[in-house]
């Protein structure tokens, strides 16, 4: 099992990455070992609980981006649609959103911490 | 020589992806924030292209974008928005705000290196262009201004005397502009335009040309029928300029024609040929009238041997050779220790 193949059973799409990466597999698994540190430093959960929701929209637009251009699907689309929800002013159901796929997001990086 | 992109993006990992991407054709620059990235655009030369995040920390993209407007260095650095696009407003402001392409997270990184390196192969060929422009343009006016000179020579060499005098008449009119514009507000003229003033001054007397010699070339006092001839070259000049009007650009042909038709008038409407008066003058006319007056005074004619310096100064500023404008002999006279060493230089 490798780490592409393991991600790949957690909903990350590796053609579409591969193909971002210009099929350098190398290079992908390189900035995949980026990612568990990204999200820690643009953790979102906590601003919902301070009310912070300009911080909250930030930092989930900011791991939309990353996880857009990682192709780590589910979570792509869950940060997409809480920064809609936020910029329609619903936080409670953007906080809903993140709140689902917090268990997923940690399976990945643990997946990814375990081949780092 | 490999080209310079700066990347600016809060997300180490957004960089990464970026720099491993260009970073083969092209030397990385990096900053985590808006702040970071003013300071490498403002102390580093030819950087080729900017891929710029809009949200972040400190100083976000529209910010950078604005900085850029302010000093002018958007228009010869393109800047590539890269960004999660979720805010069709965010996008639309940093178009209006000069960026050149907005690419939306995730991108494929193959056809974005394609889209800044066709932009960047754009912007080189217009700088090329330009700079070709610029150096034509400035070997075109030289050849003009040559050209002009020669034509201000050959009626001066026809008036018996060695060319000098045109020259001459260029320093003495930049010195005194100069010190007019400089010390009343209401004649301030911007350097570029002064450099103007002084290239057209060289053709004040060109209608010189069509004076007889008997008259031109006399020895002793004009009677009055000749001095009416002799008056003529003020008008004759201006046609003279009206048949080549393309030899020069229009504000020097401009300045010119004003300098050709009035740089006898004098400031108590008693000057030729339209008997103006006062600021109906215009002022480099005036200029011209003074420096053109004592220029005359100190340099040897057929009909006159030459007074020293400080003689001229003294007939000019005393009434002898017509009124003149108050603030112009004011300018003059503050210039004084400027022209005579002009004139010991040109001599």
């Amino acid at each position: 099992m490798s780490l592409t193949n393991e991600l790949a059973k957690l909903g990350a799409d590796i053609d579409d990455a591969l193909q971002r990466f210009m099929g350098n597999e190398k290079l992908y698994i390189r900035m995949l070992g980026k990612l568990p540190k990204a999200v820690a430093d643009a953790e979102v959960i906590s601003h919902f609980e301070s009310g912070n929701y300009d911080a909250a929209l930030t930092n989930a637009h900011t791991l939309k981006g990353v996880m857009g251009n990682l192709s780590i699907t589910p979570l792509y689309k869950a940060y997409s649609d809480a920064v809609a929800l936020l910029r329609e002013s619903k936080p409670n159901e953007a906080k809903i959103k993140i709140d689902e796929i917090l268990p997923l997001q940690k399976d990945i990086i643990d997946c990814i911490e375990k081949y780092n | 020589m490999k080209q310079t992109i700066l990347i600016v993006d809060d997300m180490e990992i957004n960089r990464a992806i970026l720099a491993e991407g260009f970073g083969d054709d092209y030397n990385i620059l990096e900053a985590e924030n808006g702040h970071q990235a003013m300071e490498i655009i403002n102390s580093t030369e030819n950087i080729s292209a900017v891929l710029l995040d809009l949200v972040m920390p400190e100083m976000d993209g529209l910010g950078v974008l604005h900085r850029m407007n302010k000093n002018g260095k958007i228009s010869q650095i393109p800047v590539f928005i890269i960004t999660a696009a979720d805010s069709a407003q965010m996008m639309m402001d940093a178009y209006n705000m000069g960026a050149v392409d907005v690419i939306s997270k995730p991108f494929m990184i193959n056809f974005l290196k394609c889209r800044v390196g066709n932009i960047i192969e754009l912007y080189r060929r217009r700088n090329d262009l330009e700079s070709i422009v610029d150096e034509q343009v400035k070997r075109l006016n030289k050849y003009n201004q040559s050209l002009v000179e020669i034509l201000a020579t050959l009626v001066e060499f026809r008036d018996c005397e060695s060319g000098e005098h045109v020259k001459r008449i260029c320093g003495l009119t930049e010195i005194l502009m100069t010190a007019v514009s400089d010390m009343f507000p209401e004649y301030h003229l911007p350097k570029h335009e002064i450099d103007k003033i002084v290239s057209s001054s060289v053709l004040h007397d060109i209608g010189k040309i069509c004076i007889p010699d008997a008259i031109l070339n006399k020895p002793g006092k004009l009677t009055k029928e000749e001095f009416e001839v002799m008056k003529q070259h003020t008008v004759m000049g201006c046609q003279i300029l009206t048949n080549i009007p393309d030899v020069m650009d229009k504000a020097i042909y401009n300045y010119s024609y004003d300098i050709c038709r009035h740089h006898h008038e004098r400031w108590d409407g008693r000057g030729y040929p339209d008997g103006l008066k006062g600021d109906e003058i215009s002022i480099w006319s005036q200029v011209v009238s003074v420096v053109d007056v004592y220029d005359a005074l100190v340099s040897p004619r057929v009909y006159k041997d030459p007074f020293d310096h400080e003689t001229s100064v003294k007939m000019i500023c005393g009434g002898e050779c017509g009124t003149f404008n108050p603030k112009v002999l004011e300018a003059f006279n503050s210039s004084i220790d400027k022209i005579k060493a002009y004139r010991i230089q040109a001599d």
